[in-house]
Formats: structure tokens, sequence, C-alpha cells
């Protein structure tokens, strides 16, 4: 196997390389995010066709040879996310590598003390600490819950290794509890080790394994392998375990839902895990009906496959431009999906072409590597900001509302609660409150200092407690993600010279220079959530760069959202139920009750009616 | 003290003359030994040029590799327990010290003397390497490349003679990519050597009267330059280099201001290179065989 990613290349088209010149000239001269709609959204494009190019890198992919081809992996996804792509049955597979979108040699962790600097526990105090939540305006905290609900799909580091912790000094006067200070330091736990033989054209660059199937395949609802999918089916019509209206608990977690991937679990998971389960169950009861005789298995697969589409739709042409409100966004992510039907587009760029006809059902192409979800790609997926510290429950019809703190809507108290209040009256609170912003200084406190909960199998160790927001910025300097400037550079923008030029968030350009002293210091997640942002956007420009690439790329190189997004694989009730269906109808198929709240309501994730 | 030249888009430069800078520069956490090809055109060439240093797999050469590398560790530390069993290594190259040798004492030999550098010095990893005028060629052709202008890299390249060169150099070091570091580039420097020996021993009784140990100090010298990045700016040695910054340690320019330092071959360094016991041996056998015969 070659280091040059595995064979793949990418070939631009004529007009491809003109846009991409053209561009490159107009934007010495003016910001993609100041142009007119159109104009800008061909150049997000361009900078598409740039990022597929140079910025997809292949780090192997670790894993032995997936188990062996069973019938029907033709016609529906495997467990594990093996054999989507038949010449490469490995490539996005649970258990292979997370790949990256820089040069693996940019990809080096710094060690020493450089690795250290400045201490993350002084940027969680100083610069990440919620002092005053900053709210979200445009969106409702189901959009927070939707994120998770997703990320918890596509990647999983597994659990964090006990022993060789990193050993962060804390300053005289710090308040970290003494019950969880080492000889005057926090502990981090490293992210688990990649044990798998390492190819030698990987250099100094560390790797790490994706637990998870890099896939868009509703893993988080049927799991990562065949033994878990197995755990969650009720083996019946297809359809998925019920206890009762809520999802069987967690045998091993107190108050969690059993389902394919229930870590962090809060009152937001429960309901979209709840919600697409039941949305399963249901495609299941319309899949029986139009095809009789097909058996549980069909029933299963077919129904995995359509809800999964359902839900990648969704986050396509609704959960981003919520999050990304500019005109552009507005119009480029609904046509990624369902292309531009326009004459003249067609006639110039053809029918076949992704921009013309959307990326679905258009031509599977992993473009210059094989399929990975990345190190950066996870990176700008750090979006903790979004919690609250209190969530409200507000009764939909009669009541007093009554407010929470988050950690007593989360782990074991989940269920509890979720029957306490009842799943409308859960949905209905979410969606009537904002999430915070992705803000500098907005990092939910709680999560500061959180332990996570014992699971029942006593032998096993209690989790330490944690600094999440220190954690966030050690895991992205030991997986050797680059600094905020550096990045910039290696995602096509222009380096910053100075904490100005981040910032303009009163304070904050001084608090940067106090902490960091150089401008190429700046942790990444310090400088993504202090840039100042485009016009309606919820994210900076920056991480911004990373999603234009991977979050297209979730879709093009997968055969079941292109070449085998076809009647024959999904059926006809399939391909319609993904086109006929939104978040609105899933929400108003399984809680019809909400129709005043979602009334006039045009993306489900911003924030509803309130009716009481 | 540094000389520092910036012309933007073009070229982002850190000269480091000094000893003290360079072993500062070649310690520093600030400093990469990849080259990203960003900051200007000529990083970008030169970043190219050394970007061809790879097996067909795609693995680096170990002198391009990073520090962190734990291949480069390994490689290193097995080249080293390799090269330091001196004795073993003299007795395997010795027709080809003594062929040295007469060249040195008469400036005459059957081969040519940089043909018997490239084969001793292959011959210190196989004892079967045989290296002829088409492997020299293409070791001079590597180091052309190297260390060519643009217009004679472009020839080299468009003419398919770099990876002629390139593929045979690797076929005859059977892959093993730190003999192919040695036979197509380290060995020049021996040659070199040679060369400056074969200048000591015509000039008056100095074959008879210098030691081994003054004639290596008067014929091997450090590479001239090698190169490096800064991949995010930060201080070096007490200046601010910014980042993509191209660095160029002058180190035959800090040898000779402190011979003793070692810095030929990055003694004590986290590079060292580990010819650094094997070469001064080759080179004093030599001198001492022709010595020996003179006598």
């Amino acid at each position: 196997m070659s280091r040059e990613n595995d064979g793949f290349e990418f070939h631009p088209t004529r007009l491809q390389r003109f846009l991409d010149v053209a561009y490159r000239f107009i934007n010495v001269f003016v910001r993609w995010d100041q142009l007119p709609t159109m104009l800008a959204a061909f150049n997000i494009a361009a900078f598409r066709d740039r990022l597929r190019a140079h910025n997809l890198h292949h780090t192997g992919y670790g894993a032995k040879s997936p188990g062996p081809w069973k019938p029907g992996y033709e016609r529906w996804r495997s467990p594990d996310g093996s054999y989507n792509c038949p010449g490469h049955p490995r490539m996005g597979m649970a258990g292979t590598r997370f790949a990256r979108n820089i040069p693996l040699a940019e990809g080096v962790p710094e060690t020493g003390d450089a690795l250290l600097e400045p201490s993350p526990r002084l940027i969680s105090r100083e610069l990440l600490a919620r002092h005053e939540f900053i709210p979200a305006p445009t969106l409702n905290l189901l959009a927070a819950a939707w994120i998770q609900f997703e990320i918890h799909n596509w990647f999983s580091h597994g659990r964090p290794e006990a022993g060789n912790e990193f050993k962060v000094p804390l300053p005289r006067g710090d308040d970290w509890p003494e019950k969880a200070t080492f000889d005057g330091c926090m502990h981090i736990q490293r992210t688990a080790h990649d044990e798998t033989k390492r190819e030698p054209w990987l250099g100094a660059t560390p790797t790490f394994i994706n637990f998870n199937s890099h896939w868009w395949d509703a893993g988080q609802l049927y799991g990562h392998n065949h033994h878990t999918q197995m755990k969650i089916r009720s083996e019946r019509d297809g359809k998925i375990r019920f206890d009762g209206e809520m999802l069987p608990e967690d045998p091993d977690m107190e108050g969690v839902d059993f389902t394919g991937f229930n870590d962090n679990w809060w009152i937001g998971l429960a309901l979209l895990h709840n919600l697409f389960a039941r949305e399963h169950n249901s495609i299941c009861d319309a899949l029986k009906s139009a095809y009789p005789k097909w058996n549980d298995e069909e029933l299963f697969q077919h129904a995995r496959l359509i809800n999964g589409a359902l839900i990648a739709k969704i986050h396509t042409v609704e959960w981003t431009p919520g999050i990304l409100a500019h005109p552009a966004l507005q119009f480029g992510m609904p046509a990624q999906w369902w292309g531009v039907h326009q004459r003249w587009l067609h006639l110039l760029l053809g029918e076949d072409n992704e921009v013309s006809r959307g990326i679905v059902g258009s031509a599977t192409d992993q473009h210059s590597a094989p399929y990975a979800m990345t190190e950066e790609f996870t990176a700008v997926y750090r979006m903790h900001p979004l919690l609250p510290d209190t969530v409200s429950i507000r009764p939909f019809e009669k009541g007093a509302s009554e407010t929470l703190d988050f950690i007593n809507v989360q782990g074991k108290k989940t269920r509890a609660l979720m029957k306490k209040h009842g799943f409308l009256n859960v949905l209905y609170s979410l969606g009537t409150q904002n999430p915070g912003a992705l803000r500098i200084r907005n990092y939910p406190n709680f999560l500061r200092q959180f332990q996570k909960d014992r699971v029942r199998d006593k032998t096993k160790p209690a989790p330490p407690l944690m600094d999440m927001a220190a954690i966030d910025i050690m895991r992205d300097r030991e997986r050797g993600v680059p600094r905020y400037n550096r990045f910039r550079e290696l995602i096509g923008k222009k380096r910053v010279t100075s904490f100005e030029e981040i910032t303009s968030i009163p304070g904050i350009a001084e608090k940067l220079r106090e902490i960091y002293k150089d401008v190429d210091r700046v942790d990444l997640l310090v400088g993504l959530m202090s840039e100042d942002l485009p016009e309606g956007f919820g994210f900076s420009d920056t991480a911004f760069r990373a999603f234009i690439l991977m979050a297209s790329r979730r879709l093009k190189s997968d055969r079941f959202f292109t070449d085998d997004f076809r009647p024959e694989i999904y059926t006809e009730l399939g391909l319609d139920w993904i086109r006929n269906n939104a978040m609105k109808s899933v929400l108003l198929r399984h809680f019809p009750r909400l129709g005043p709240a979602l009334e006039g309501v045009n993306n489900c994730f911003s924030p509803w009616n309130v009716v009481t | 003290m540094a000389i520092r030249i910036t012309i933007p888009g073009i070229i982002r430069l850190a000269w480091l003359r000094s000893p003290d800078e360079i072993v500062a520069a070649n310690d520093s956490g600030v400093v990469q030994r990849s080259l990203s090809g960003l900051g200007g055109l000529v990083q970008r060439s030169i970043a190219a040029k050394l970007a061809v240093f790879r097996t067909p797999d795609g693995d680096t050469w170990p002198a391009f590799r990073d520090r962190a590398d734990p291949l480069r560790t390994k490689h290193q530390k097995e080249l080293e327990k390799t090269l330091s069993d001196t004795r073993t290594l003299l007795k395997r190259v010795a027709p080809e010290t003594g062929a040295l040798a007469s060249y040195i004492r008469s400036g005459s030999t059957n081969r040519p003397p940089e043909i018997i550098v490239q084969q001793m010095v292959g011959r210190l990893f196989f004892e079967d390497y045989a290296a002829s005028e088409e492997s020299y060629d293409a070791a001079h052709t590597l180091q052309t490349w190297v260390s060519g202008g643009p217009i004679k890299s472009y020839l080299l390249k468009a003419s398919g003679a770099l990876k002629r060169a390139l593929d045979l150099i690797i076929t005859l070091a059977r892959g093993n990519t730190s003999c192919a570091h040695a036979t197509a580039i380290a060995m020049h420097n021996i040659v070199d050597a040679v060369e400056r020996m074969r200048q000591l021993a015509k000039t008056a009784d100095n074959l008879k009267t210098l030691s081994p140990q003054d004639a290596i100090a008067s014929a091997l010298r450090a590479p001239k330059q090698v190169v490096r990045e800064t991949r995010d700016g930060g201080p070096v040695c007490g200046t601010h280099l910014g980042a993509r910054t191209l660095v160029v340690l002058r180190l035959e320019s800090a040898r000779q201001q402190r011979p003793d330092v070692g810095i030929e071959f990055f003694a004590k360094g986290w590079n060292q290179c580990p010819a650094h016991a094997v070469v001064p041996s080759l080179l004093a056998e030599i001198w001492k065989k022709a010595k020996a015969a003179k006598a």
C-alpha cells in the first residue's frame, strides 16, 4: 500500500480548475461571505475542490481484514461499515484509523514542556469558563442535542486510558478539588492507544482508532457491530425493541437507554434516540404493508437504511442551515442534497454533476484519499458551549416550569426525569429554549468539574473527576492537531499576525496576549471560539472550512448516498419516505400534539412557538 | 548572529552560522526537519526536491525523518549498533581501504576513487554491495538534484534521469533507506575527504609525518549546510523566527569556527549521525595503509 493515499487521486475538471484560479483572484479583494449569494455559493464549491485535492491524507487502515462478506451487504449496510466500498472493504469500518486533513508531517504533537504550554487548566479558567450564559438566539436546545446525537454516529476515540496521565500543574489558588489533585497536578488521561501495526511512512504522526463506523449510517441508533445490533432488535417485523413507551434501560448503566451508542447520556439524547427508534418502527410498518413477504432481516435492514438517510438529510438541509444562517448556505446546503434545478446549470455542468443534481444520487467518489473521519474534523466539532448550565422543563399544557441544573438532567437521572415529565413536555422544553453560543467564555461550568456516573459493575474503577474544557485543549494537542494559526494556514486561510486580527470581542485579544504571548501558540479551540464570525454564522469560518470538505464527503464517498441511492436498494417507498419527510413531520408523526408549537416554524432547530 | 532575509511570497530565510546557534536550533522544538513547502517559492522548490527521497511505498529516508518519529529512533539505534563494530567492518572493506590508500599514495587506482568509496560505504551494509560507474552516476545525479539550480533540476526530472537514479540506488540498497542515503548522498563527503587526503599526501612529507588523526582533522569536513523549517514562530537561540522560516544551518562554517564540537556528525544531538565512529575509522585506516606502504 502506498502512502500516496492508497492510490486515490482527485481529478478536477477544467471548470473546477478555472473556478479555483478565478476565486483565488477574487478572494484577494473580497471575502467569500461578502459576495452575492450565488457567487458565494460557487466560492464555497471552489474551496471544497481545493480542499479535496490537498486536505485528505490517509493514515492507513490499522485494522485487519473485515469479517466475511455476507449476502445482503450489496443491498444494505454491514453492521460495522465494512464493504461500503467493495474494492476496499476496510474503508470506513469501525475499528479503523482516523485520517487527517493536514499533511502527516504537520500532525506531529509537540513534546516536553511545549505540550503543556500554556496550561490547559489556565485556559479553562481564564478563557473558556462561562462568566455569563451567552445564548444562541436563532437555535433551540434540540440543535445542541442533535449534533451530539450525530457525533455519536461518526466518531469515538474509545475510553481514555488510565496510567501515564498528563500531569497539569495547578497554579496557587486554583479551585480544583483536593481529592482529584496529585502532587499539585490535575491528571488528564490519554486517548486510547492505537495498538495496530504502524506503517513506516506515518513518520512521527500519531494515529488513533475510531471505534465507531466512519460512515453516516445512524450507528448511534443501530450500533457499530453485529452483537450490539442484535441486542437492540426485537427480532419481529424488523423493529427496534421498546420497553413500553421507551427504549429499554441499559443493563450496564443505570438510568440510561440501551441503544447503539449511549455515552454522555442526557435528556436531549434520550429524546432523539427514542424519536428515531420510533421512526424506524414506523418505517418497518410501512415496509411490511408494501412488502408483506419480507422477513425480519429484510425489514430491519431496509428501515435502517431509510432512517439513516432521513437523519442525514435532516442534518444537511435543516440543522446545518440552522446554525449557518448565511444566504449562501441557505442556498448551498439544500442544493448539496437536492441539486440546483436550473436549466442553464444542467446544460453547463451536465445532468450527473453533483452541483446540478445534488451529491445524493451522483457517482461515488473518494477524491484524493480513502474515506475516513479525520482528527481535524473531530477537533472542529468540539461544541460543548452549546450546552447550558441549567435546563427549564416547561409543561406543554399547564403547570409550573422547573429549572434544573444540567447535572440533574443527565446520566443516571435521565430515565427517571423522562418518565416523570413525559416526552412531549421534555421535547417542548428543549424546543423552546436556546443553547449556548459557540463563543469564548461560554464553556458550561458543570463540565469543568464533571464526574461521569459509575457503571453497575463495581469492579470497574470510578471515572475520574474531569475538567472537560482542559481535556478538550489537551486532546487537540496530544493528537497533533495544529494550533489555531497553523490550522488556518493548512486549511487554506491566511495566518493572522496579531491577536486583534482573531477577535474583536472586548478584552479577549488582551487576555490571549497575556496567556499565549505568541499568536502562533493560540490553541485551535480557543481561536475558533474567539474568531469574529461571518454574518449569520453560529461557528467560525475557520471551522467551516473543515466542514465544507468533510460534510459533503460523508455523502459523496458513501455508495448508499450516491451510486446506490436508487429504488432497487432503498425501494420506491424508501426514497419517497426520505424525500417527503423532515424533522417536523417526524416530530408530528410521533407527537402530533406538538402542532401548535411547530406551526409556522420553518426549521425545527430554531426556537418553537411558546404556547403556554 | 542569524542572518535573516524575507521576500514575501519568495522566501523567508534564516542563516545560522555559529556553533551555539546551530546546536540550539537543532535541539529546538520550534525547528523541524520536514519541509512543508509553505512560506515562499524557494521553500516550495527545496521541499519538492527533498520530497523525492522516499521509497515507492512512501517510506521517507531516515535523514529526512522528524525528531519524534519512532522509526527514526529505531533505525538510528540499529544502525549505530551495526556501524559501531568498526573492527569487523574494517576487515570487510579492507580491499576498498587498500585501494583508496593506494590512490592517496600514488594518485592512481584501477577504478575511480569515488566508485571505490561508494562500494566501501555500501559494503558497510551489505558484504556483496557492488558499485559501478552507473551507480556512481546515479549518486552524482541525486547530489546534483539536491544542490543544483532550477534548470539543471528541471532537466534531470524531465529527462527521467532522476527517477532512474533513485530506482537504481534503492535497488542496489535492497530497499534499505539508510544504505540508500549513505551510498547516494553521505558518500560524497567521504569522497571529498579522500580527495583532500590525496592533496595532503602530495605535499611535502605529510604522509610520513602526519598522524591519522591529524590527517582526518585536515580532510574531514561537515556538509556545507542542511535545511530545516519552523512550523510556527518561536524563539530560537534568543532570536524570534517567524512561522515557515527556512532555517539554513551552515555546518562547515560552524565547524571551522570550533572544530571540537563534532558538528559534522551532530555529535550528542538527537540526530547524531550513526556513522560518527565508522567514518573517522575508515579514513584513519586508509591513511594508515597509505603511510605503511610508503614506509
